[in-house]
């Protein structure tokens, strides 16, 4: 066993969380199968239009591909194709409701809103309607809203999909109790076979006992999601800022740099950059630095309340400008009132006052 | 639209989602039965099959019912095969291998093959093929969805084949009858259902299928049923064993397919099936109980799909093999059963062939389109 199965094998004895085994599809037919499922779509709709319903199955599965690989030009074509098929069906209600799913993941919340305002005037089926605006609304911090929508949503029919949201929901609220188990109900709730949903839900776990400050069960959990799929980018990319933290800097670094490639979300690099400076790879680091930030800085260009959070961390983490991290988190914080974006904004503040008191009077 | 994207669960993961399944007396070799079970509507060239799942056909031996009910006898005996696939491997030079598959028939035989090799995998009575076809299906599936949605038959002279040029994952045994009979000491009928199943300690059935369309047509429109308009029933029902239906939610079902088959009797513009006591509908107890038969003494046929029902609601004996072949204008058969009961001319959806037809040389069906179109996308700087 070589050193570093060693240590996670200890983790993963330290977590309490014995592992339940869920047999999945292997990950790699899985992605294989999504880019079918893609191109048959694709292949459908160059042969005769796609109704509505299965253009929003395409851009819902273009989405999701760019979450798991961590590719934003994914969900830039799924933006562009729900506005096109907006333009094309102005009069039906899930054009509005992919649209406004779209909007969403690029942080444009209001229009958003307003397009899911617009798909229920239209008729479409309101319980995913209300799914979406409560997942708004968590994300700008009207949690007493999402929540209340969140529970109304409730069946038996979807127990998984609607406890894992609610999982989601106590973890970002800072409730890891609560969360924990409605994390384990959506997990017993799963019948299916598609690794993606469990390694989304394993993903979203470990993710909340990485901001509760519990390494090894964060390790655990993107461990498992990481074993289920392979190719899942954000669960790879927290594995190895968890390995960095524990020392394991050459796994992390292993892991990270094929990331730079597959992704072009500019997270790894950074992940990458922060990770070879504190090993004393100065000239590496930097060089990583400056690609981050020239596509951080694309990136707000492009879909500015999108990016800003990270950019700002990103700036404050690595010794940025202060002031434009400042910039960055009043924005964001002026998009959605959520504790994350009030502690951003503190920091930010917080860098600029360090950077104001550094700086001599006089030249 | 056969069975394609039949319940939320088989949208959300099409490897499970089985699209159509076939049954018909080999057309090159007397004596020899052959089964298709196609999954994962509108594949792409490189789909493939989960190495999680059971793709397997269950076969039992049926009679007519001897108390004159209209309904089938099903024995208890079970003939099972099983297809299992791996995850493709990686060799020294670090290309991945084709994707590798075991057939195994309940009575002890088994082949291995290798997915998408024509030759298919053999053993002594047994032959197998697995990978990626043309899907033979053909049907109008939109103009389906138009008729229910407006009440009125909305078929066109020609119509527009929902699965036209568009790939699916087939899986296509030949097996001598004398595997069947021998195992099941029964025959020549046989109920055939076609499963996805995740196996282990607990078995999870994740989906069914036995007649074409019976999911799409019959039980996915909430309109027409009297008691329950906000089920999704599909998920429910696919998950129940099609020989021995639970009876939680059997009143869901005759209440859902009473409902709608009385729609479709509506089409014709008079009633051919006269309801029951309480709303039943004749067909009702013969399609819930959802298989295919087959009479394996028979010779091949081109069009004989629901023939043994139908000799069944008349009483009398079938002369053809009834199951199902590819080029079969199953559909058609099945709208005119259902909007006309036979008395009047035949229902066409307008389509009336496959976009390339089966041949009658396993393993049948036409090799797949393997050219996607690019996708479109904006511009990006890398």
């Amino acid at each position: 066993m070589t050193a570093m199965n060693a240590s996670h094998a200890t983790a993963v004895a330290n977590t309490g969380d014995a592992p339940p085994q869920i047999t999945t599809t292997s990950g790699y037919i899985a992605m294989v199968n999504l880019q079918a499922q893609i191109d048959g779509l694709e292949k459908r709709g160059a042969e005769s239009r796609l109704s509505v319903a299965e253009e929003t199955g395409l851009i819902e599965l273009v989405a999701l591909r760019g979450h798991i690989l961590g590719r934003i030009t994914d969900y830039e074509l799924a933006e562009e194709r729900a506005e096109e098929l907006c333009r094309k069906n102005p009069n039906d209600g899930t054009a509005h409701l992919a649209r406004a799913r779209s909007r969403a993941r690029f942080h444009r919340f209001d229009e958003a809103l307003g397009d899911l305002d617009t798909a229920e005037r239209l008729g479409a089926n309101p319980e995913p309607v209300d799914r979406e605006r409560a997942t708004i609304f968590q994300a700008i911090g009207q949690f007493d809203e999402a929540l209340a929508r969140f529970r109304r949503a409730e069946t038996s029919e979807n127990e998984f999909a609607c406890s894992g949201t609610l999982a989601v929901f106590y973890a970002e609220q800072g409730n890891p109790e609560q969360a924990e188990e409605f994390f384990e109900k959506s997990q017993r709730a799963y019948r299916g076979v598609s690794p993606i949903p469990l390694a989304l839900l394993e993903f979203q776990r470990g993710h909340m006992w990485m901001a509760q400050g519990n390494r090894d069960r964060a390790r655990s959990w993107f461990q498992k999601a990481v074993d289920r799929l392979p190719e899942f980018a954000p669960a790879q990319g927290h594995l190895a800022e968890v390995e960095a933290l524990c020392s394991e800097t050459d796994s992390a670094i292993t892991r990270l740099i094929p990331l730079t490639t597959s992704s072009d979300d500019p997270d790894y690099t950074a992940a990458l950059a922060r990770i070879l400076q504190a090993v004393g790879r100065v000239e590496e680091g930097t060089r990583w630095r400056t690609k981050a930030t020239a596509r951080y800085e694309e990136l707000i260009l492009r879909h500015r309340d999108a990016f800003v959070d990270h950019a700002a961390a990103f700036l404050l983490a690595q010794g940025g400008n202060p002031y434009r991290a400042l910039e960055l988190a009043q924005r964001n914080l002026e998009i959605r009132q959520t504790p994350r974006a009030k502690g951003l904004f503190e920091r930010a503040l917080r860098a600029c006052e360090t950077a104001a008191a550094a700086k001599p009077l006089f030249a | 639209m056969s069975d394609h994207a039949s319940g939320p669960r088989a949208f959300a993961d099409p490897v499970i989602d089985i699209t159509d399944i076939y049954a018909f007396p080999s057309p090159e070799r007397p004596g020899v039965l052959v089964l298709a079970l196609n999954v994962f509507p509108f594949a792409g060239p490189t789909a493939l099959f989960s190495d999680a799942v059971d793709y397997q056909f269950r076969l039992r031996p049926v009679t007519f019912s001897p108390a004159g009910d209209k309904s089938f006898a099903v024995g208890e005996k079970e003939v099972t095969i099983t297809c299992r696939f791996a995850i493709p491997t990686k060799s020294k030079d670090g290309r991945l291998s084709s994707q590798q598959g075991t057939c195994c028939v309940s009575s002890g035989q088994s082949a291995s093959f290798r997915v998408n090799d024509e030759q298919g995998g053999q053993s002594p009575g047994l032959r197998v093929f697995a990978g990626v076809r043309l899907d033979p299906f053909f049907f109008d599936g939109s103009r389906a969805v138009m008729t229910l949605m407006t009440g009125k038959l909305s078929f066109e002279k020609v119509g527009h084949a929902t699965v036209f040029r568009q790939n699916v994952l087939s899986i296509i045994v030949e097996l001598d009858n004398s595997l069947v009979t021998s195992a099941s000491a029964g025959g020549p009928l046989f109920a055939v259902v076609g499963e996805t199943v995740k196996p282990g300690t607990i078995q999870v059935r994740l989906e069914r299928y036995g007649r074409p369309e019976i999911k799409n047509l019959l039980l996915w429109p909430k309109q027409f049923d009297s008691v329950n308009r906000d089920i999704e029933i599909r998920d429910l029902y696919n998950q129940e064993d099609a020989f021995n239906l639970a009876n939680a939610y059997l009143s869901a079902y005759r209440s859902r397919m009473n409902g709608t088959l009385a729609f479709w009797d509506g089409l014709g513009g008079k009633t051919d099936w006269a309801l029951g006591e309480h709303g039943t509908h004749p067909l009702t107890e013969l399609l819930l109980r959802d298989f295919m038969v087959v009479d394996v003494s028979k010779p091949f046929s081109e069009n004989s799909s629901y023939d043994t029902e139908r000799a069944l609601m008349k009483g009398t004996n079938n002369t053809t093999c009834g199951g199902r072949w590819f080029n079969d204008d199953t559909v058609d058969t099945y709208l005119t059963l259902l909007i006309t009961a036979g008395n009047g001319p035949r229902i066409s959806d307008g389509v009336d062939q496959a976009t390339v037809p089966a041949t009658r040389t396993f393993p049948y069906l036409a090799p797949p389109e393997q050219n996607p179109p690019p996708v479109k996308g904006p511009a990006v700087k890398t």
